[in-house]
């Protein structure tokens, strides 16, 4: 059965049809031009053949696509390599007697194929083969143009399972032919789930949701989206829903088309959490929820969203995340820096000076991609003196223009690793496929990539500076000799001459010039003019103009230029920030933009990008933006409509907290009454404001519970370095780890407080009882005695030494305990105390308040009431409630 | 959720459906051996692992590779002993070691290109030579995905820190935990998060257990629906049943084992943490990580290994070997020891040490399916590089090490970027071990 919406959008793409006025006849597909072997066409190798091997099989990873080929035959992988996969082909090819040819007879199973039989003899595609052997076997000259590729119908609705449709696919090369090439293509299906997808292209319903069916062929990769509605009331049957802001309408336009019901707006509460958590990155304070709730504006949620940008906490999560996204990672910049752990830290100043102060977005990338050591027209010499006496005088690296560490990390030191680097950070794409084959899903070739990376090669990160002489002169007039001293230990000499005021040699960040090459030089000697032919004279910008980079003093000049009107350039931020306030981008991954991974809502992304452009790179107007929507304050409680929904933003779905937010999460919901309101300015001590894991840690302290929680490690050009998973770790860092503890019981701490405002006497503050001798103390004792006897005049002196010290620590450590208790017997309970209900109740409901931010409700307060008055002491009852508030989902997921 | 489309833009599913498919890309030969890639070979002995990590850089010329023959310049101080195997000699410092050399093999010659600590030892303690755009996922992860591990105890434990065994793209939740610190003779140990400390009972966390249950219900009746709510109430149940359980404070209370046979491991916290490795495997535990630092002995090295290295070294492993081999254990237990790199055959004069040299190495294995007693690969009359110029690479060390354990080191994974990598890239199993 064909659905009416479906048999009209056919119907209005058959008017518009693709034979304008002035076009080439289209040309018929190929499955009918081959059907006999009599045909007179020729088949071309890149809009044929190429694309034909891509079909069958012959070029995939497992086949001959391999990196090392399959049976000595090796194809590129995804095709688009035609000169090699033509010299490839041609060797297996008889041109007398085409059917002889060895590759249609492996293609066929004629001859044993580990492949299989990948088509019959006679078909269209042999007969395409066989075509093209016998008109000569053509190479590719120059590759065509693809214009375009036009798949129709645009879009697919369904209303019920197995419903299906035929696509068509119709290719417009640049000379003007067109060709109906659905037969040539591959396709693929984004959800199985939602829908399938035969390699004729006919589609075919299953289940409600909406996916994208992709058409890939020669470098075109096309994206058609497929809905089937999740309710009946779709379409014109959807009821009117408010739409409060521009985010809202372009969601619930979305959602009419899906049925998809939208969850209400959540309490005030929960939007006070959830806003704090993600603008943020920590909890409300108690007292802050208390006044947010009993605030009767009606305007209090946009004006609590303005005051939390204001706040250092909101530039030390985004700066966080900023530094997630440019690889801030101590472990790749050894020895970059002036002092040894230094460069991180500086990174971190660098780019929160510029979220603190909303520098726009394209200037703070500006910062980072034009970034050099040397001010224009300062020497080497300038640049250390300038650095030294920064460095003397306590100045902040944030003043300085540009970010230069971002090009001295290890791992971004290659030009191939730094063009991956590049499209990861500030496109939001993975480009590292084409670096070895035709991407996959987006139109990057290997050239493309190639001709990218020419950008990046002239860029160097001198860490021993730019000036030999200079640096060694500087280095002598220290008195030190760099021959004696290894690199660590001279960077600690350096690093301690500089503290000390004196002039030390820096790093230095700077463009090099073009390289020429000389025999291409020699070559062209007539001319008289030697070393002026370039190496390599010509970069490409992605999907964008040839530049003739060795006329530019700094290549990244046009990369910049080109990086600021890419509209991918603003999507990637867009999405980010949208995926730190909805678990997914509206693409996702959000570091995989690429065509055939399109947004799940396309207008919306445009519509912040755009509004992102229009604002001059306004970073809190995103925030803003999405922060004052409905569609951010849904509640998490999903209806009949949206239970499944986590693509279309019609709920909030539920979040572990990050790494650094759910360690400082921990340490606000444990502080002192009096020290809670500076938890959003003093940001020194918070997680959230480490620049990143130190190189060399032995895990202690925070370091656990943020490694365990998944900090990003910033290594690998991908999100996915940050992990929001569960584990079972978490589970038991929070339920049974020392430090979460330490944290509860600590000093200066809420339950220590409580403790003095209620007298010490009723209140044992700690469980930690005192400590006794081990079980077998005695037994140990007398086996050291022992050893140390035996040691004493033996020749060992060391062991006899070692011995000796073993006894007397342990002695030292045990002797003035008491004994260990006998298990047996039960300890004495500490003599009972208790507090009255209404000094009990407001703790419950400030331990509450600490940790959901919520008060609890009658019920929860009657069993915490009922528990606290059974406990051995109300402090160690109200503990209990901490822990296990701190043990809840309700804590450590953000709702 | 969302369906992960493959680098190579095949799904999953694809793979599932590929003998159905006549235009699908993939032949049915194809699916085939990929499937019978993710099957565990038959016959494979151990079933769970040690890793032994000697970071710094051990001297091979001076343990387990020794040169009497080399010029001054080379040899070093140490005289080679007979071992309990006749035509094997190891170092005069590594007695116990000597008496059971029918417990563990010898690979010598074992070779590659970084001299870096940490690129060297991300290498060896993956299989595959490091990459910038990729970090691999450690053999404890790997071993834990494929093997799992029991309900109350951790899968995997690192005495006292995971060093380069990380989760990788498999993520945090194959990390190893991090016992953080080593045991010291005769002392209860406990580990962060596993064991009861801090004065708690079993009551008390059956107490809170049961006040956790009746408070936490502000997502009641949509757990199910959402995979990460449905995640916290099993990891909830897993963290209760493994604090509670008994068998998780036996296993890491080293002071609970019989004297006698704890006093072979010696009391250093080298031998302590071999001695805690063994009781957590015999407990169920999967994957044991013990790391030994002190191996990067550029000055007065001879000094250093014979006073400080050595000893500790030789009894801890020893006794380990033994001891598992005495619990009926070594059969079922793989056992692989490393550092990231050998150190130069010629000695740094100047110094009187050796610095870093990964052209040649020695690494041991034990356990399962190889044979103990025998040297696989042989270095140079100088110990400069492999005797073959070809010798054993990490990689195929790896291989062999998850050949033992029944894991297929081709079999591929798919990282979050949907790229496919092979746990082991370039790597084989080494017959010989085997043999």
């Amino acid at each position: 059965m064909s659905h009416p919406i479906r048999t009209m959008l056919a119907l209005v793409m058959g008017l518009i049809g693709w034979t304008a006025p002035g076009q080439a006849a289209e040309v018929a597909p190929a499955i009918q031009r081959f059907q006999t072997a009599d045909t007179v066409d020729v088949p071309d190798f890149q809009q044929h053949v190429v694309p034909l091997m891509g079909k069958l099989g012959c070029n995939g990873r497992a086949c001959h696509g391999s990196f090392q080929g399959q049976g000595g035959f090796r194809l590129s992988l995804f095709g688009y390599d035609f000169k090699m996969d033509h010299e490839g082909l041609v060797e297996r090819l008889d041109k007398e007697t085409p059917a002889d040819s060895y590759a249609l007879k492996k293609g066929t199973n004629v001859e044993p194929h580990k492949g299989g039989k990948r088509m019959e003899i006679g078909s269209w595609e042999y007969n395409v083969f066989m075509a093209w052997i016998k008109a000569g076997a053509q190479p590719v000259q120059t590759p065509k143009k693809l214009l375009a590729l036009e798949v129709t119908p645009k879009e697919l609705l369904y209303s019920d399972k197995a419903q299906t449709t035929q696509l068509k696919a119709i290719a417009r090369w640049d000379d003007g032919s067109t060709e109906d090439v659905t037969c040539l293509c591959r396709f693929q299906t984004n959800d199985p789930q939602i829908c399938d997808v035969t390699q004729g292209g006919l589609v075919t319903s299953n289940e409600p949701g909406d996916t994208h069916i992709v058409a890939f062929y020669d470098n075109g990769v096309v994206p058609v989206p497929v809905i089937r509605p999740v309710s009946p009331n779709y379409g014109d049957k959807y009821p009117a829903v408010a739409t409060r802001t521009r985010i809202d309408e372009l969601v619930t336009e979305k959602l009419r088309k899906l049925g998809t019901l939208p969850s209400e707006v959540c309490n005030d509460a929960e939007f006070l959490r959830r806003v704090n958590l993600d603008l943020t990155g920590t909890l409300p304070t108690s007292e802050e929820v208390r006044l947010f709730l009993a605030d009767t504006g009606t305007d209090k949620r946009s004006r609590k969203v303005n005051e939390l940008l204001e706040t250092p906490a909101y530039a030390a999560w985004w700066t966080t995340r900023l530094c997630d996204w440019t690889g801030n990672a101590s472990s790749q910049l050894n020895n970059t820096g002036i002092g040894r752990e230094s460069s991180d830290r500086e990174w971190y100043d660098w780019i929160y000076k510029r979220v603190a102060a909303n520098t726009p977005y394209d200037k703070l990338a500006e910062g980072i991609v034009l970034a050099t050591s040397k001010k224009p027209g300062e020497s080497y010499e300038e640049l250390c003196q300038r650095m030294s006496a920064a460095y003397k005088e306590g100045k902040s690296y944030a003043d300085e223009d540009g970010l230069v560490y971002f090009w001295a990390r290890q791992n971004f030191t290659k030009a191939e690793d730094r063009a991956i680097g590049f499209a990861y950070t500030f496109l939001g794409s993975r480009i590292q496929c084409a670096q070895c084959h035709k991407h996959p899903f987006d139109q990057w070739t290997q050239t493309d990539f190639k001709m990218f990376e020419a950008f990046f090669t002239r860029v160097n990160f001198a860490r021993n500076g730019s000036d030999r002489k200079t640096y060694d002169k500087i280095v002598a007039d220290l008195g030190l000799d760099p021959k004696k001293l290894n690199g660590n230990k001279l960077r600690e000499s350096l690093a301690a001459a500089a503290k000390d005021g004196k002039l030390i040699p820096v790093a230095d960040l700077y463009v090099q010039a073009p390289k020429y090459n000389k025999s291409a030089a020699s070559q062209k000697k007539d001319n008289g003019k030697k070393n002026t032919v370039p190496d390599s004279p010509k970069a490409k910008l992605l999907g964008g103009d040839v530049i003739d980079i060795d006329r530019l003093d700094d290549p990244r000049e046009p990369l910049m230029a080109w990086l600021r009107s890419n509209p991918l350039f603003a999507k990637a931020f867009v999405n980010r920030v949208w995926a730190n306030y909805f678990n997914r981008g509206i693409v996702e991954p959000t570091d995989d933009m690429n065509l055939a991974n399109p947004p799940s809502n396309e207008a919306l992304l445009n519509h912040l990008a755009q509004g992102f452009v229009a604002s001059e790179f306004d970073m809190k107007w995103v925030h803003r933006e999405i922060c004052n929507s409905d569609t951010y304050q849904r509640s998490w409680q999903p209806n009949d409509t949206n239970i499944l929904d986590e693509r279309n933003f019609s709920r909030a779905v539920p979040r572990r907290l990050p790494a650094e937010t759910a360690v400082d999460a921990i340490h606000l919901a444990t502080i002192r009454s009096a020290d809670a309101p500076a938890f959003d300015t003093e940001i020194k001590s918070r997680a959230v404001a480490q620049a990143s894991t130190p190189r060399n840690n032995n895990g202690a302290g925070q370091l656990y519970a943020l490694s365990v929680f998944g900090r990003s490690s910033r290594e690998n050009a991908c999100d996915c370095d940050r992990s929001a998973e569960s584990s079972l770790l978490q589970t038991l860092y929070l339920r049974n780890d020392s430090d979460v503890y330490k944290e509860m019981d600590r000093g200066d701490g809420w339950l220590a407080e409580l403790g003095k405002q209620y007298g010490a006497k009723a209140i044992a503050v700690s469980e930690t009882p005192a400590r006794t001798r081990p079980a077998n103390y005695k037994k140990q004792l007398a086996e050291l005695k022992e050893k140390a006897e035996q040691l004493k005049d033996s020749d060992d002196k060391r062991a006899a030494k070692l011995a000796e010290r073993e006894l007397l620590a342990f002695e030292k450590r045990y002797a003035k305990l008491p004994p260990a208790p006998d298990k047996d017997v039960a300890v004495e309970p500490v003599k009972k105390a208790t507090l009255p209900d209404d000094v009990l109740q407001p703790i419950i409901e400030e331990a509450y308040l600490r940790t959901v931010s919520r008060f609890p409700t009658q019920s929860e307060l009657a069993t915490s009431l009922d528990f606290v008055r059974k406990a051995d002491t109300p402090l160690s009852g109200v503990r209990d409630i901490l822990w296990t508030l701190l043990n809840t989902k309700e804590f450590i997921v953000n709702h | 959720m969302a369906f992960h489309i493959q680098c190579d833009g095949f799904g999953r599913r694809d793979f599932l459906k590929a003998g159905a498919l006549s235009l699908g890309g993939l032949s049915l030969g194809t699916f085939l051996r990929m499937s019978h890639a993710g099957e565990v070979a038959t016959g494979a002995k151990a079933k769970s692992a040690i890793f032994i990590n000697l970071a710094g850089g051990p001297s091979h010329m001076d343990t387990f590779d020794l040169k009497p023959d080399a010029p001054d310049t080379h040899r070093g101080e140490f005289k080679p002993i007979q071992t309990s195997v006749p035509g094997i000699e190891i170092s005069e410092h590594l007695p116990n070691l000597a008496a059971c050399m029918d417990k563990f093999s010898i690979l010598r010659g074992v070779s590659h290109s970084i001299a870096a600590h940490n690129l060297g030892s991300e290498y060896v303690n993956c299989g595959n030579r490091p990459l910038p755009s990729l970090e691999f996922p450690g053999y404890a992860a790997v071993v834990t995905k494929e093997l799992g591990g029991p309900a109350d105890l951790p899968q995997s434990v690192s005495i006292p820190n995971a060093g380069n065994q990380r989760g990788g793209y498999l993520g945090v939740k194959y990390a190893p935990l991090n016992t953080g610190k080593t045991p010291t003779a005769g002392q209860p140990f406990s580990v962060r998060g596993v064991t009861l400390g801090n004065g708690l009972t079993i009551q008390d966390v059956e107490k809170r257990q049961g006040l956790l249950t009746s408070l936490d219900t502000a997502f009641t009746g949509f757990e199910k629906q959402n995979q990460l709510l449905d995640g916290l109430d099993r990891f909830s149940q897993q963290a209760y049943a493994m604090i509670t359980s008994p068998s998780a404070r036996k296993a890491f209370d080293i002071s609970q084992e019989n004297a006698e046979f704890a006093a072979k491991f010696g009391t250093s916290g080298f031998g302590q943490s071999c001695l805690l490795a063994l009781r957590l495997i015999e407990s169920g535990v999967r994957f044991t990580t013990v790391t030994m630092g002190g191996w990067d002995t550029h000055n007065e090295g001879f000094t250093a290994l014979k006073s400080k290295q050595l000893p500790p070294f030789d009894q801890g492993l020893a006794a380990l070997l033994t001891g598992l081999a005495q619990r009926g254990l070594l059969e079922s237990t793989a056992v692989y020891v490393t550092g990231e790199f050998g150190r130069t055959p010629k000695i740094n004069t100047q110094r009187v040490g050796r610095d870093h040299y990964p052209r040649a190495m020695f690494m041991l294995m034990a356990g399962g399916g190889i044979r103990g007693g025998r040297v696989i690969g042989a270095s140079d009359a100088k110990g400069e590089g492999p005797a073959d110029g070809k010798g054993i690479s990490p990689d195929n060390v790896a291989a062999s090490f998850y050949h033992n354990l029944g894991i297929d080191p081709t079999k591929e994974y798919h990282t979050s970027t949907g790229r496919p990598v092979m746990i082991v890239r370039e790597g084989q199993p080494i017959a010989e071990l085997f043999a």
